[in-house]
């Protein structure tokens, strides 16, 4: 009988702490695949519903950017052609339009490298 | 192995777009440097350390922004540019009020062309810019001035200025209006030329552009009515390793008949100005190693054709040694994407029998930072 509780205890234990026993995640947020270069992102406005999180992966084709969206506090680093990616999420909260811009000076046209998160619902007017 | 940055922020907004956190803010000393090694057929080697220019930014708000750049050409100044110049090539505030619609103004880079917004030394192949950017388009071309720019939206985006002419009593027959840029040193603003670019980059792979310069050039003449106008066109194909470029200019050149007869009693010499110049060139360039840096190379060819006495005006003969033409070939490596060490071969040809087409060596060393 002890035999049979001690195994059991065991198997609870490994089931809790098997990785597939992990809480429930959230929505896998969507991925947008960004590319930077002198000096435009590509592509430059991308939309996001009121609510929803997007994984925004930033590539660079050249040099080090930076990116930046003003006002929310994001501000990252994109590694030089090669050498991987940035990743940062959003979430959109109020409808509105989000201005994010290369942080890194890049060049000549370095206060050109602009771009928006527009944030509303599918099929409201623009 | 490409790593990944995984620098995860979790932005979300909640209407702040007028914070000014870390504002003002002064960015880090940024520039660019072209060290070149040039031999043309029957002519001795030269090592020419052929620009040294640093940028400068500073921030006063997310909405105020400063750029400058100075260029240090030739290495060395001896004044009236017999050794070198030094240029202020840009050095303008940048009010940032929507996408739209911004406002820029100070010293600014006329946008026209592929090279001239865009002349960075790892932007380009080539170890020297492209002939056509150089004599039909006179890059690194900048002036006084203010205008507009932004961003239309579905890829649309555009710049429009108003700036100081040109001085059409500096145009030669060999280099075009080249010697007529004011460079903002005083310029002459009786007149006042204008220039617009709109560019589309709605597909990911391609971009597309035409630029528009105009504007009456013989303020130094008075009797004189040198209307200048410049149309380019151009576009940039980029797949996977291949890269292709094309650019097409021309310059028009009104009353140049007149314009060259004053020239004449002046100096005793007529320039020989046409009243059109036409240039275009055709790049395509395959990036045959293409593990990342330091195992990053490039292969391109260039066709260039350009010609400064493309039409001529009444009564004036062309100098068909200046029509010329350009086939360029060579490497770029990248032992880091701000590093390209550059080698080419050109080859020039022009359409006169009396003077011999030239080939040219070119190593360069380039770096931006």
């Amino acid at each position: 009988m002890t035999a049979r509780v001690t195994f059991a205890a065991v198997l609870l234990v490994l089931l809790v702490s098997a990785p597939g026993a992990a809480p429930a995640q959230g929505p896998v947020p969507r991925v947008i695949e960004v590319s930077a270069e002198r000096f435009e992102f590509w592509p430059s406005e991308i939309l996001v519903a009121p609510g929803e999180e997007v994984e925004l992966r930033i590539r660079s084709d050249d040099t080090m950017h930076g990116f930046r969206i003003v006002g929310a506090g994001t501000n990252l680093l994109i590694p030089k052609r090669g050498r991987g990616y940035a990743v940062t999420r959003f979430t959109g909260g109020a409808p509105g339009r989000y201005t994010f811009e290369c942080s890194r000076m890049c060049g000549a046209g370095h206060n050109f490298m602009r771009g928006v998160l527009v944030v509303r619902r599918a099929g409201d007017a623009r | 192995m490409a790593t990944t940055a995984t620098l995860l922020a979790a932005a979300r907004p909640s209407g702040a777009q007028d914070s000014e956190q870390g504002f003002p803010a002064t960015g880090p000393l940024s520039g660019y440097m072209d060290f070149h090694f040039n031999k043309a057929d029957g002519e001795d080697p030269v090592l020419d350390f052929h620009r040294f220019v640093l940028l400068l930014n500073h921030s006063f708000s997310s909405r105020l922004r400063f750029v400058g750049e100075l260029e240090l050409e030739h290495a060395f100044v001896e004044g009236l540019e017999t050794g070198g110049e030094v240029e202020l090539e840009q050095a303008y505030v940048d009010f940032l009020l929507s996408r739209r619609l911004n406002v820029r103004a100070g010293m600014l880079l006329m946008p026209v062309g592929i090279i001239n917004e865009r002349h960075e030394p790892p932007v380009f192949n080539g170890v020297e810019r492209p002939f056509v950017d150089t004599v039909i388009v006179p890059s690194t071309w900048f002036d006084v001035g203010a205008g507009v720019h932004g961003e239309l939206g579905a890829g649309w985006r555009y710049r429009a200025y108003v700036a100081a002419p040109l001085n059409a009593l500096e145009f030669t027959a060999e280099e075009g209006i080249r010697g007529g840029r004011q460079k903002g040193s005083r310029a002459n603003v009786r007149n006042i030329a204008y220039t617009a670019r709109a560019e589309y980059r709605g597909l990911r792979a391609l971009t597309l552009g035409a630029s528009v310069w105009t504007g009456d050039s013989s303020f130094a003449a008075p009797r004189l009515d040198t209307g200048v106008t410049i149309g380019e066109f151009d576009a940039r194909f980029r797949r996977d390793r291949l890269e292709l470029r094309w650019q097409f200019a021309e310059v028009g050149i009104a009353d140049a008949a007149r314009l060259n007869d004053v020239l004449e009693r002046s100096t005793g010499v007529s320039p020989n100005i046409a009243r059109r110049m036409r240039g275009f060139y055709g790049e395509a360039a395959y990036r045959v190693w293409n593990a990342g840096a330091p195992r990053d190379l490039v292969a391109f060819l260039r066709y260039e054709n350009f010609d400064t006495q493309f039409r001529m005006p009444d009564g004036f003969v062309p100098l068909k040694e200046f029509d010329r033409d350009a086939w360029v070939t060579g490497i770029t490596y990248y032992p880091d994407p701000d590093v390209a060490v550059k080698a080419d071969v050109v080859y020039l040809r022009n359409q006169s029998g009396l003077f011999p087409n030239r080939h040219l060596f070119n190593l360069g060393l380039g770096w931006w930072f």
